[in-house]
């Protein structure tokens, strides 16, 4: 009963956050809002029990990611943070499928989660070792591969990116004089 | 009925305390770096209010609350406000995972002195503490002035590199303990009758750089410079609200993360450890008070060291602190998490 009060709230504090998101105009308070939002899916998280994923959630999206946001936003003039010609009403349209199609996903994903443990048998597992525990036995034996895969990709991006950002020696030639 | 009005009448209580603890001392701590650092310099410090101004921080919050309270003209009051409260309230709320001692008996009715086990404490620590950055950036940019801006964007910066540096060393004694929870760690420690310190000293030190370098202490306070910016991204607070940054960052934040290091490097409220025979209590006589007049003997030496490094050091660049983040400390941290990931199982399995 508790339980469903603090969802209910966590839940509602998501709905308008994102809400907050899409419909203000000055940058720095729509990341505000979409930090909020971040912050109250961690929460819902703690509340189902999912203490990994949620201080995770804290850590790599609310703190890594939007801070980089953060970073952007501040080096933006403070007049043009004001202009409202940010707004792209075509592309919001035509973005309007894809969400569909992205609703349609995550229902399937999540029929598929609940088929793939009909009689709770994953509650019990994560009840009888800690949360932590659970992701790391399963990522290193069943998804292994993909785990590894996805590793490799990062580390690519992370050359790439290096690559891109360092600068050239040549650049520095003609400035000995 | 009763069981849960006596559990939340316990929880209150801890609050309360936690509470009274982080900005209480906080307070008090204004007091200790000002007579630390005036006998450093051989000067008597305060000394007018109270016995040896004992009474000093009480009149500073007065003097502070009855200032008269200045806007920047075009600023966002919202943003400038609201950035007070994301400075406040992370920093404190990391207090939530600080184990305080072993478990303790009141009235048949076992109690541990933390206000959440957690079994992921240590993550929480790491990304509460660091939503301090949101605080900095947007004080930056609501006070709209160039330099406050440009200490926020610093501070920002500094964050970024020292929290991945910070996380990876805090990796290695978390192998060790194998566990994430504050509570389980320090009992790990005292099951192995080993502080973690004696075997990680490569991660202490990277973790007391990052320590610095998080709460913008001396050789890395970089965002307030008052030699070149003022004081950076605080120049447009005025009275008790300027006086909350300083409270925040440099007394709430080195409270905590020096907690958080004698629970990961020195064992927490276990006494003296002799690595792998076991411990050596000098203060036995103090009986079940003694593993708490430990934790804040501990916390209250590491913090001792940072108040005289903050006396000692001069400045760096910033672009020597964020080099020293990614060339030095991130390939340390990294090397001493496989180093202990190689060695740590053939001891202890």
């Amino acid at each position: 009963m508790f339980k469903l009060i603090v969802f209910i709230i966590f839940s509602a504090w998501a709905v308008i956050s994102s809400l907050g998101v899409v419909l203000f105009s000055n940058p720095v308070y729509v990341i505000l809002w979409l930090l909020s939002a971040l912050i109250s899916i961690a929460g819902i998280f703690f509340v189902a029990g999912a203490e990994l994923v949620g201080a995770l959630q804290l850590i790599i999206y609310a703190v890594a990611i939007a801070v980089f946001y953060i970073f952007v936003l501040t080096a933006v003039p403070w007049e043009k943070a004001l202009k409202k010609d940010s707004h792209y009403r075509v592309e919001g349209v035509i973005a309007f499928p894809f969400i569909i199609l992205l609703y349609i996903e995550m229902f399937i994903v999540f029929t598929l989660g609940v088929m793939a443990s009909p009689k709770k048998q994953l509650k019990l597992f994560i009840e009888r070792i800690g949360n932590a525990e659970v992701v790391g036995s399963i990522l290193f034996s069943k998804y292994f591969i993909a785990f590894e895969i996805v590793s490799l990709v990062l580390l690519m991006g992370m050359i790439g990116a290096v690559l891109i950002g360092r600068k050239e020696s040549q650049t520095y030639d003609g400035d000995t004089s | 009925m009763m069981e849960i009005a006596i559990n939340l009448l316990i929880i209150l209580i801890k609050i309360l305390v936690i509470l009274a603890i982080a900005l209480g001392i906080g307070a008090y701590l204004t007091l200790v770096e000002r007579k630390v650092a005036a006998h450093i310099q051989r000067r008597p410090g305060p000394m007018v209010v109270g016995w040896h101004g004992l009474l000093q921080p009480i009149a500073d919050g007065v003097k502070l609350i009855t200032k008269e309270d200045l806007f920047p003209r075009y600023g966002n009051r919202f943003l400038y406000n609201l950035a007070l409260i994301m400075a406040l309230v992370p920093a404190v709320l990391v207090f939530a995972v600080v184990p305080f001692g072993p478990t303790i008996e009141i009235g048949g009715r076992e109690i541990k002195p933390i206000l959440t086990d957690v079994n992921v404490g240590i993550l929480l620590v790491f990304g509460l503490g660091s939503l301090a950055v949101y605080a900095i950036a947007l004080a930056g940019w609501a006070s709209n002035s160039k330099y406050a801006l440009i200490g926020s964007m610093r501070k920002a910066g500094i964050i970024i590199s020292y929290e991945v540096a910070i996380t990876f060393a805090v990796m290695g004694p978390l192998m060790l303990a194998g566990t994430l929870s504050t509570f389980e760690i320090v009992q790990a420690q005292i099951d192995q009758k080993l502080w973690y310190f004696w075997v990680q000293p490569v991660a202490f030190v990277v973790y007391m750089f990052s320590l610095l370098a998080e709460t913008g202490r001396i050789p890395f306070d970089i965002q307030e410079a008052e030699a070149e910016l003022v004081t950076g991204f605080t120049v447009e607070y005025g009275g008790i609200k300027f006086g909350l940054f300083p409270l925040v960052e440099w007394y709430v934040e080195v409270l905590t993360l020096s907690a958080i290091a004698v629970v990961l490097f020195f064992g927490g409220w276990s006494p003296i450890n002799i690595p792998f025979l076991g411990f050596v209590d000098p203060l036995f006589f103090l009986g079940p008070f003694a593993p708490f007049v430990w934790f804040v003997l501990k916390v209250a030496l590491l913090l001792l060291f940072v108040l005289w490094l903050h006396w000692t050091l001069p400045r760096y660049r910033i672009d020597q602190i964020t080099a020293i983040a990614w060339k030095v400390m991130l390939p340390l941290a990294l090397l001493n998490l496989v180093i202990t990931a190689v060695i740590a199982p053939l001891i202890w399995r």
